[in-house]
């Protein structure tokens, strides 16, 4: 099911909402970076901004008014990005070949070039994650897989002052999450383990990520049945064909004469 | 000689044939991320304009179809249940009679009514995935129709170019003069010699 190469080396970001100031630095960071402009937003009565992802906008902080008893002004931030699955559903129903790709690190990285814009990723993604660009191009988080390449680390994580976002290799980001408390990461086993983990202090769906993630049942079906049933349909006829030739041969009008 | 199909009969068919062979290789290409595929048309993109468009030609000339076999097709008789059952005679390596045929036989008749039905089916979900976008259930249901229809088109097509070329051999020649030898059609065809008043 999946269809990460590399396991041992793999990087990810590890999202800590309890101390996130909600500052947005990660997403000019990114913007900067990335050379993303900047794009006319409204104001829709909260400090989310961009409303949601956009092909200018890879990362935003999602602000989420949720008053609780103990805490009648509570308000979650939590960054939301590319989850970077290991089995991700944008890679296995892409009909292009290298348009989204695997890096060593295990980001989900995109060639524009190679994109034929079928928008069928949008379909698959568990997570409503890739924009079309003007061009009808995907566009999405990479993982700045151009600066962890060469050693950095994401502009976003870089630029981060409070330690909301880490980057590092993954099994490492689990432990420490792990040893500071947090019993359960979001992220750790999901779609064969995600890229982006989370370290939620309460239920997932209140930061507005699914309990149980999944790959769109349909698109499941597609990979392991029909998929192969294209081979063996067409495999299956073409061998009918010459078995039936070799062994019944073809009609023959002279026959008709003898009876 | 008889003449079974038109000059305008066999153009379409062909057109219908090349198109829709274009269509399964690049079907293939997309479904299995083939490159050396891809590679034949430049560039992923050019293979995607290419099937798109291809797409355009293939509705057109099947809608063409619906002129030449759609009401034959739906004509079916007691004959037609009997052929069915004894397989066309195909399933035997001797001589059978099969019951009195028209101008196609069952197995024509219902390839085209699972072509017509297939083929509006791969038509509906292309147009869908390539035009209507913003609609995740409507994108994900097209890619299953359309899948789906595929796998019919690659089984169904190759047995019906079988059935036309080495099975039948003179078939052909249908797809191309469009004629047949009168004693020939007198054996194959009866009730539409009958028809016609040849018979």
């Amino acid at each position: 099911m999946t269809n990460s190469p590399n396991k041992n080396n793999r990087k990810a970001i590890l999202v800590t909402p309890e101390v996130c100031i909600g500052c947005r630095g990660c997403q000019t960071a990114c913007k900067n970076w990335n050379q993303l402009p900047g794009q006319k937003t409204k104001n829709l009565g909260t400090y989310q901004n961009p409303p949601d992802l956009e092909p200018t906008a890879y990362n935003i902080i999602r602000y989420s008014e949720i008053p609780s008893e103990a805490n009648p002004v509570r308000w979650l931030f939590v960054s939301r990005r590319c989850m970077h699955c290991d089995d991700a559903g944008c890679m296995k129903i892409c009909p292009a070949p290298g348009a989204i790709y695997r890096t060593k690190e295990g980001a989900v990285a995109f060639d524009k070039e190679k994109c034929i814009g079928c928008r069928l990723c949008v379909a698959g993604c568990p997570f409503d994650v890739p924009r079309y660009d003007k061009d009808n191009k995907i566009s999405k988080c990479h993982l700045c897989y151009d600066r962890i390449a060469e050693g950095l680390q994401p502009a976003c994580t870089k630029t981060c002052p409070t330690g909301a976002l880490r980057f590092g290799d993954r099994d490492k980001l689990i432990e420490t999450a792990k040893q500071a408390g947090y019993s359960k990461i979001y992220g750790e086993a999901d779609l064969g383990g995600l890229g982006s983990i989370f370290a939620f202090k309460d239920t997932p769906k209140l930061y507005g990520y699914a309990e149980k993630p999944n790959i769109p049942e349909s698109v499941i079906f597609w990979h392991n049945v029909l998929k192969p049933l294209a081979v063996i349909g067409l495999g299956g006829a073409v061998a009918g064909a010459l078995i039936h030739f070799a062994v019944i041969g073809p009609h023959k009008d002279e026959e008709v004469k003898k009876s | 000689m008889v003449r079974k199909a038109s000059v305008a009969e066999i153009v379409n068919h062909w057109i219908l044939a090349v198109s829709c062979i274009l269509l399964i290789i690049t079907g293939y290409g997309f479904l299995f991320q083939l490159k050396p595929v891809y590679a034949l048309f430049g560039s992923n993109y050019t293979m995607k304009v290419v099937h798109n468009w291809t797409g355009i030609v293939f509705t057109l000339s099947l809608f063409g179809t619906l002129f030449n076999y759609l009401q034959e097709s739906l004509d079916m008789s007691i004959d037609d249940w009997n052929w069915i059952k004894m397989g066309g005679g195909y399933l035997t390596k001797g001589h059978v009679d099969v019951p009195p045929m028209g101008k196609i036989n069952t197995g024509q008749k219902l390839y085209y009514l699972a072509i017509l039905v297939g083929g509006l089916g791969i038509i509906a979900s292309g147009f869908a995935i390539w035009l209507v976008q913003g609609t995740r259930t409507l994108t994900l249901l097209s890619h299953l129709i359309h899948n789906l229809c595929f796998v019919l088109f690659v089984v169904a097509v190759p047995a019906h170019i079988y059935l036309g070329t080495l099975a039948n051999p003179g078939l052909l020649q249908i797809m191309i003069s469009g004629k047949v030898p009168l004693e020939v059609a007198k054996k194959r065809y009866p009730k539409w010699m009958k028809e016609i008043g040849k018979a």
